[in-house]
């Protein structure tokens, strides 16, 4: 692959080196200073000028989260609300992705973008009236009221139907002659072929729904025993309001931050090249 | 038999998804353009929602304390997304570069620390920036003093909150953009390039004549998605600024729950949400609008 055509002079490559540290240092800086500042004693954490390295680890911090929250509950909660939304989205994207993919009929077209204009719509404008059908369930302050509203989207049913339609129609057909029920076809014969594609989905949406604020903070306002850990965090900073709590409030943010940066990761090759597929096949 | 399965089977496989997102997205949406209409409290069945006609919009562009804060809120989410698109869009391409090019090593460990904040909670970021922005004892300010630069009001003025607020989207999401901008660098074929140079064009005259007109549709595609993102700014408003001071960081997402939930005045906060959506259908359609009269020129 031929990428720079015109060939870096030597000191150009030392200043290009220069602006690729300098980047890199500034964009992880915000993390790096986050678990830094977990690591301080509160008096560390309020001195002038700031103290950029604790002292000594000191690992209180981490202690004072669970005293003021129920962190274990809440990471549990977020795994929870999460892992869930992902099968959902999965299961949901998978079939709806075969069929505008593989299938032929009336209406496909036309079904298929109002779907996918569903993706361009902020959350802020469903949230009054969704806030009140939930509640009409009788799912408000519940995990279930959480997740049930978020079990298809339509960038999940996009991304399949991209990956699904090159899948060759003889392998389905195959499978067809053979007696193979429809689910079967789609859950035994497609899904298997385009397992990095479905894996960068599942990755996708369990961060997206580990993350997400908005719609647990409006549905469970005062259940705090179902709160994630993202809801859970904003009980941290109202404690003992003031600079004084700083190294709680990173702690609490570190634990909260971990588990998606992990799968980010270990895991980033699915990610940047679903990223990828969705934003050049789109 | 055999075929009446067959035609059932779209039916079958979408039915799930399209139940799902009709329901809870589609009903939901229509409902908010009906409410939009009436007067209604968001702690009482739809049923008790009164017809008032176009009142709710007079309000919320009126001249009354209902109109000023909506307005107030309005022009401080248009500052707030078009800065973020102004910034981010450029910035990817530039960063894009970087990461793409293959002179100097360093590009994939960028592309990763980059995209790193993306995958990290917003409220996290929010909590993290609160301190960074510290006017006393925040390490930004004292980074700034070692450049002689003086210290920065940040989010404690109305002055500066907003752009703070800026900056800090504009760290988030960037990783996200610079990946788009690289996957749209990665298509641009390599005899272009060439050509380019053989007809004796230089870098800067490559990159205007050749890698920014390919990169077209990939940078449609990150300002629509980027202002569809920053409409969405909530999580350092609810928990860091409550809008303030002074209003400067009142943005819709965070004003129309407060207005609509929090005060369960459903009908006002629903008509606030429409104007929101018509807004967006408006800008997004002008977006393309642009893009393809750049194109024919």
């Amino acid at each position: 692959m031929n990428r720079g055509v015109n060939r870096m002079s030597r000191p150009a490559r030392g200043l290009m080196a220069l602006i690729i540290v300098a980047l890199a240092v500034a964009a992880a800086f915000p993390l790096v200073w986050m678990v830094l500042s977990s690591f301080k004693t509160p008096e560390e954490s309020m001195q002038i000028p700031p103290v950029w390295l604790p002292g000594s680890a000191d690992p209180s911090a981490y202690g004072a989260v669970s005293d003021v929250i129920q962190a274990g509950r809440s990471l549990f909660n977020s795994a929870v609300i999460a892992s869930v939304t992902t099968a959902g989205i999965l299961v949901t994207s998978i079939m709806a992705g075969f069929a505008f993919a593989k299938y032929r009929f009336a209406g496909r077209d036309a079904l298929f973008a109002v779907l996918i204009a569903t993706m361009f719509l902020p959350p802020i404008v469903t949230l009054i009236p969704l806030y009140r059908m939930v509640s009409e369930m009788g799912l408000s302050g519940s995990l279930v009221g959480v997740i049930l509203p978020n079990l298809a989207n339509a960038f999940g049913i996009f991304l399949m139907r991209q990956f699904i339609a090159g899948v060759p129609d003889d392998l389905i057909d195959a499978a067809r002659v053979d007696g193979a029920s429809e689910l079967r076809v789609v859950f035994a014969v497609v899904a298997p072929t385009i397992v990095p594609a479905i894996a960068a989905l599942a990755l996708f949406a369990f961060v997206y729904h580990w993350n997400t604020y908005l719609w647990p903070l409006t549905v469970l306002q005062g259940s705090e025993r179902d709160y994630p850990i993202v809801l859970s965090l904003g009980r941290l900073l109202g404690y003992n309001r003031g600079a004084m709590n700083t190294p709680l409030v990173m702690a609490g943010a570190t634990i909260a931050v971990l588990p998606p940066l992990a799968l980010f990761i270990f895991l980033q090759r699915f990610f940047v090249d679903s990223m990828v597929s969705a934003a050049v096949k789109g | 038999m055999m075929r009446r399965t067959r035609s059932l089977a779209p039916a079958v496989m979408i039915g799930p998804a399209a139940g799902f997102i009709g329901l809870f997205i589609l009903v939901p949406t229509a409902l908010t353009i009906w409410l939009s209409f009436h007067d209604w409290s968001a702690q009482t069945p739809f049923g008790t929602a009164e017809w008032v006609g176009l009142r709710n919009y007079q309000d919320i562009f009126g001249e009354l304390s209902v109109g000023r804060d909506f307005k107030m809120a309005l022009r401080n989410t248009a500052v707030y997304t078009m800065l973020s698109v102004v910034i981010i869009v450029p910035l990817s391409v530039v960063l894009g570069l970087i990461v793409h090019q293959r002179d100097v090593a360093g590009g994939q460990i960028l592309r990763t620390v980059l995209f790193a904040s993306y995958m990290v909670p917003m409220i996290a970021v929010a909590l993290v920036w609160s301190k960074l922005y510290s006017p006393t004892e925040g390490p930004l300010n004292q980074m700034l003093g070692w450049v002689g630069i003086g210290p920065q009001t940040w989010l404690s003025a109305p002055q500066t909150a907003l752009y703070s607020l800026v900056l800090l989207n504009v760290w988030q999401q960037i990783g996200y953009f610079t990946v788009l901008a690289v996957a749209g660098l990665t298509q641009i074929p390599a005899t272009l390039h060439e050509a380019a140079r053989i007809d004796g064009a230089g870098p800067v005259q490559g990159f205007f004549g050749v890698t920014l007109p390919l990169m077209r549709r990939t940078l449609l595609f990150s300002a629509v998605i980027a202002i569809i993102n920053a409409v969405q700014v909530f999580e350092p408003v609810a928990l860091i600024t409550q809008g303030g001071p002074a209003g400067s960081t009142s943005v819709l997402t965070w004003h129309i729950r407060r207005v609509g939930i929090e005060r369960s005045q459903g009908g006002l906060g629903s008509a606030m949400a429409v104007t929101l959506m018509l807004a967006l259908i408006v800008t997004v359609t002008a977006v393309f609008a642009l893009n393809r009269r750049g194109a024919r020129e």
